[in-house]
């Protein structure tokens, strides 16, 4: 056979991004389907993580689980010792990546894409050649003890020609804190689950998503909060901007799980949709087996509100302009909390092709940073 | 401040001697277990119905055979088996105008739910389906005069003049194909109602059918068509009972309602089924321009209910307001909800569902919003709140949101909890009984939903939950 | 050609289905400190919001001209350019924008006022300084989830960020937060002191004007202006309240 092209086999990934509790199949919101390149890795030696990463539930779900694994370079286990500040952060590359925090310690994982030193060369960085898109994933994996405070930020800051899957699976002990930031700000189809068992009493979860979607863009969002132990904490906020013909899914279930009294759980969500053919769906979803607990979700899916506009226009915006402040903010946010100079340099970037280039150097500008950081 | 220990109140069944009443079948024709093509053929012939409608009957039947139910959908129906419902069973009557027409065990029946009573007193006319077949039928004159036609369905067939209208809207909003049981219903319909209200009529009082399920082991499968025209008003009450058996029952209705321009209709259900039944109901109206539907849902007894009423706005400035409330206790696992399609412009929706769950009774409240790319300004607003009374029961929300409008505002809220011990405390303090303070707060969380009902069925809904609560109290 | 600022003449205005000013007339100079003032419902936040732009009202008659054009027609955020700025009452919570990200972007809309991004963090700095506002609050959403008195520092804030030619401050409502007071007083002796604008407070409580030297004083009732003074006028309504020029409005409603 002729092998001129090295043409990598593919794979399709069915039930991606499923919610514990599903509904009508056919409104098309109960999962995502997504091909993949399949690289083999016949011949060399893989080292895994330690086995009880296995159990930890991840937000794409297992198959994509495994599909990631398969095709990670290699496995990266990180411990952050008892009570230690690890001021550096956890920038997770190519690889299939365990921490371990323990009791009391401090740390901040990073997982930004496309970033020149974290692309991850072994996931899959060509899917099918035809179509040029490229194919990227992270997957990344903690355990945190009890009293431990894990900062977690994820960037997705690419173009169209690229697909990005991201998993995240959490699980945390008693009084641990998780503090999650996820900025989607493009990628021609992200699709990203995040999964946290709050395991151990008075443990905290709290999770901001911020996204944008423009032109083609396809984003898949999947949220999964298991609250086990007693008197646990979960505070989501989603907001984003959905503009010209981007899909956006976004599930976010919150399970209060019998035994989780005391609990309290709330989710809200902020769609703002600047365009007749955007497509945007939301299931925010409350499962609870328990009474003592408060569990609340709110969706608010529109256009800016008349109050606002006017609030706006009274300061000298234009509707247009009005728009592009909620754009502008996104990057605004994703900037103040990107940690490095490499993530900085993707949300420039990104935001350059979005906003232009002069509206990019102000925000850099006013924020004062400079493009090679601090 | 030291965590409060809370005490659970113990749980007794429910009495539910008012609704628990059985007569033999005896002399009744009751067809065989389950579904043949034989079956359907035989239940066509007894109605001496149009060739249209048993063809769509048999295509109903290989729909059903063929059609799988999605695996993940929500409660199982696996106690559920078609080899064991008898799909038709009817008493050895015809339908009566008089109640004194109506054999004396049936008529009983009606009596010690008081339906007799309700149409002297309040309603516009009135219906009652024992089984398979509807044996009552009424409507006052005046009504009558203005043109109203409420009918059965099987008696409009044999009308000249409004076989045509049933075979222009029969099965047009819910399609035999929309789901597994959707065709079952298409294949061994029988009974209910038809109801046609002319252009401009109001129809001042509501009209009511009540629907018995009195054979054990059996299927109820009404269909109910209802035209409003144009500028038309109408209220339509629908009540459901059984008695309890053992062996599993079957409900799979379908309601098919047709709200013309400028028409309101007001649709209110009492379901109190026995916790024995599936109920797997099938509910849907197209609203169209400046048109407006009312739902009113009391979702009280079952054993499983998958019950979704649906509304298609597809008119301009047409809009719809659903009020529902679902109490599930022990056995129960009701999955309510309801689905709006938002088509026209400047449409709008409103949404307030309530659930109670008590005694591991399990609740999921499931919707979807559907906004269309023509739907300019359109307003929808869910609003779902859910009480837990102990925490062996189960609450789930599941709503789902699709938007594709940019002038579309959509908003959702949902909570869950329980009663706050400061609320007991306060009501405590002031010398009510913990029981009372409880059913008192119950109570009070169902009251948006009970108001939106007509006085007797507001009784009759609190009087359920007073039931309920009070099983609860011991 | 009048050196006067704003010039309402003859206007007439109101929502869909009610008339709410009649004939309001009201010309303010530059660097001027004008109060208005009136019993609740008079009208008072509405002849605010019309001159603004706010488009839930609508100008049925007469005219409304600032620094020398007619703006009677224009959008809000065209006067907001033009230098019209109106204080809320209750400014409106905006989810999604951070205060940052919203100062920065009307900062630059303004030619008069574009500088580099180094001094524009510096003078938000100074700024928040003077109303003594903490710094975490510019990474939050605009209003969102801040108090009475926070709102108001943002408020202000903006006012002394955008130094507009033409403050309206709108303090009907706020006459029991003293709290709100107080960073009002601020925001104005900074205003004050910064620039030469003209001032147009809108209120019934006179306790914010007592650490201020007011030109004239006007007085509505019912959507008119009925009576026009000097700055010791308010030391009458102090007094007297609004009563004799109710009885006023009541002849010529009678007309």
């Amino acid at each position: 056979m002729d092998s001129q092209t090295t043409a990598v086999p593919e794979l399709t990934l069915g039930r991606i991004n499923t919610p514990p509790a599903q509904t009508w199949n056919y409104l098309r919101t109960n999962d995502v389907t997504l091909t993949v390149p399949r690289h083999s890795r016949a011949g060399d030696v893989y080292f895994a993580l330690p086995r009880l990463f296995e159990g930890i539930e991840c937000g794409v779900g297992p198959d994509a689980t495994a599909w990631v694994e398969s095709q990670a370079s290699d496995a990266r286990y990180v411990e952050v010792r008892a009570g230690e500040r690890r001021e550096e952060p956890i920038v997770v590359s190519g690889m299939d990546t365990g921490v371990m925090v323990r009791a009391g310690a401090e740390a901040t994982v990073v997982v930004c894409m496309p970033s020149t030193d974290a692309i991850p060369a072994g996931i899959g960085t060509s899917g099918s050649e035809a179509d040029g898109i490229n194919t990227s994933a992270a997957l990344v994996r903690i355990i945190a003890e009890r009293d431990a405070h894990v900062s977690v930020l994820e960037f997705v800051a690419a173009n169209e020609g690229w697909q990005h899957i991201e998993s995240v699976g959490i699980v945390a002990d008693d009084r641990a804190r998780i503090d999650v930031r996820q900025f989607f700000l493009g990628a021609g189809t992200t699709v990203a689950g995040l999964a946290c068992s709050l395991n151990g009493h008075n443990a905290r979860f709290d999770l901001s998503c911020r996204y944008l979607g423009r032109g083609d863009d396809r984003l898949d969002i999947n949220h999964v909060i298991r609250m086990r132990g007693k008197n646990g904490r979960t505070n989501v906020s989603e907001s984003g901007v959905l503009d010209d013909r981007a899909r956006k899914t976004l599930r976010a279930t919150i399970d209060l799980v019998h035994g989780s009294a005391g609990s309290e759980g709330s989710e809200l969500e902020n769609v703002l949709v600047l365009s007749d053919d955007v497509t945007n769906k939301t299931m925010p979803v409350i499962l609870c087996d328990e009474d003592d607990v408060a569990g609340n979700h709110g969706a608010t899916i529109g256009s800016i509100g008349p109050e606002q506009i006017q609030y706006l226009r009274d300061r000298g915006l234009s509707l247009e302009e009005a728009e592009n402040l909620y754009v502008r903010a996104l990057f605004d946010d994703a900037l103040i909390a990107a940690p490095n100079t490499t993530v900085r340099a993707a949300v420039v970037e990104r935001a350059t092709e979005v906003l232009g280039a002069e509206l990019a150097n102000d925000l850099v500008e006013a924020l004062g940073l400079d493009r090679k950081g601090e | 401040m030291s965590e409060r220990t809370r005490k659970r109140t113990q749980v007794a069944d429910v009495d539910r001697s008012l609704y628990d009443f059985t007569y033999s079948e005896e002399g009744y024709e009751r067809y065989d277990d389950g579904l043949t093509p034989d079956i359907v053929r035989s239940i066509s012939a007894k109605k001496d119905e149009p060739d249209w409608m048993l063809q769509m009957r048999l295509a109903a039947l290989d729909t059903y055979h063929a059609k799988e139910m999605a695996p993940n959908w929500g409660p199982s129906i696996a106690g559920l088996d078609m080899d064991h419902i008898s799909t038709y069973v009817s008493p050895k009557t015809k339908q009566a105008k008089d109640w004194d027409d109506v054999p004396d065990d049936i008529k009983t029946t009606f009596e010690r739910l008081g339906i007799p009573e309700a149409e002297r007193e309040s309603l516009a006319g009135v219906g009652a389906q024992y089984d398979s077949e509807i044996v009552y039928h009424n409507m006052r004159e005046e009504v009558a005069k203005d043109g109203v036609i409420y009918t059965t369905i099987e008696d409009a067939l044999h009308d000249p003049q409004w076989e045509p209208v049933v075979h222009e809207y029969f099965g047009k909003l819910i399609p035999p194909a929309d789901h597994k049981f959707a065709a079952l219903h298409y294949a061994v319909w029988s009974g209910g109602s038809f109801v046609y209200v002319p252009a401009g009529v109001k129809v001042e009082y509501p009209l009511q059918s009540y629907f018995r399920l009195n054979a054990e082991g059996a299927g109820q499968f009404e269909h109910t068509l209802i035209i409003v025209e144009e500028g038309a008003d109408l209220h339509f009450i629908e009540g459901c009972s059984a008695p309890k058996y053992y062996e599993a029952n079957l409900h799979a209705g379908a309601v098919e309602l047709f709200v013309k321009d400028r028409a309101r209709l007001r649709y209110s259900t009492i379901e109190n089924w026995s916790k024995n039944m599936y109920n797997l109901n099938t509910k849907r109206a197209r609203v169209a321009a400046d048109a407006k539907m009312e739902w009113v849902s009391g979702s009280f007894g079952s054993h499983v209910s998958y019950l979704y009423p649906t509304t298609i706005l597809a008119g301009d400035r047409s809009s719809c307001e659903f009020s529902g409330i679902t109490f599930a206790g022990a056995t129960q696992d009701l999955d309510t909800g309801c689905k709006v399609i938002l088509n026209g412009a400047d449409t709008t929706a409103s949404v307030d569902t309530k659930s109670i769950s008590k005694d591991g009774g399990c609740n999921t409240f499931r919707s979807s919003v559907v906004v269309g790319r023509g739907a300019a300004n359109a307003r929808a607003s869910v609003s779902c709140q859910s009480l837990m009374l102990d925490d062996i029961s189960r609450s789930d929300t599941i709503p789902a949101m699709d938007v594709r409008n940019a002038t579309a505002n959509v908003g959702h809220e949902a909570t869950i909890g329980r009663i706050s011990d400061d609320t007991v405390l306060y009501l405590m303090s002031r010398g009510c009984s913990e029981a009372e303070a409880r059913t008192m707060v119950v109570g009070g969380f169902a009251n948006p939903v009970s108001k939106e009902l007509p006085l007797e069925y507001a009784v009759e809904m609190n009087n359920l939950i007073k039931l309920e609560m009070e099983g609860a109290i011991g | 050609m009048s050196n006067h600022l704003l010039r309402v003449s003859g206007l007439f205005a109101g929502t869909e289905d009610k008339p709410i000013l009649h004939d309001v007339s009201l010309s303010l100079g530059a660097r001027e400190t004008h109060v208005l003032m009136g019993p609740n419902g008079a009208g008072k936040s509405t002849l605010g919001r019309v001159i603004m732009g706010d488009p839930a009202y609508q100008v049925t008659d007469g005219s409304i001209q600032f620094d020398g054009c007619d703006i009677t027609d224009q959008s809000a955020d065209k006067r907001s350019l033009a230098g019209i700025f109106l204080s809320y009452q209750a400014p409106v919570e905006v989810p999604g924008v951070p205060l940052y990200s919203y100062l920065r972007t009307i900062t630059q809309k303004r030619p008069e006022l574009k500088m580099t991004a180094r001094k524009f963090r510096a003078r938000v700095g100074e700024i928040a300084e003077q109303l003594d506002m903490d710094s975490s609050f510019i990474t939050r959403e605009l209003n969102v989830g801040f108090s009475g008195g926070e709102k108001k520092k943002i408020e202000m804030l903006q006012l002394l960020l955008l130094q507009p030619k033409l403050a309206i401050l709108d303090e009907t409502d706020s006459g029991l937060d003293v709290d709100a007071l107080s960073v009002v007083s601020r925001g104005i002796e900074a205003y004050r002191a910064a620039c030469d604008g003209t001032l147009l407070i809108i209120t019934h409580n006179t306790r914010i004007l007592e650490r201020l030297s007011v030109d004239q004083t006007h007085v509505m009732v019912r959507g008119r202006l009925v009576a026009e003074g000097p700055g010791s006028l308010i030391d009458d309504i102090d007094a007297h309240g609004f009563e004799q020029f109710e009885r006023a409005a009541e002849g010529t409603d009678a007309q």
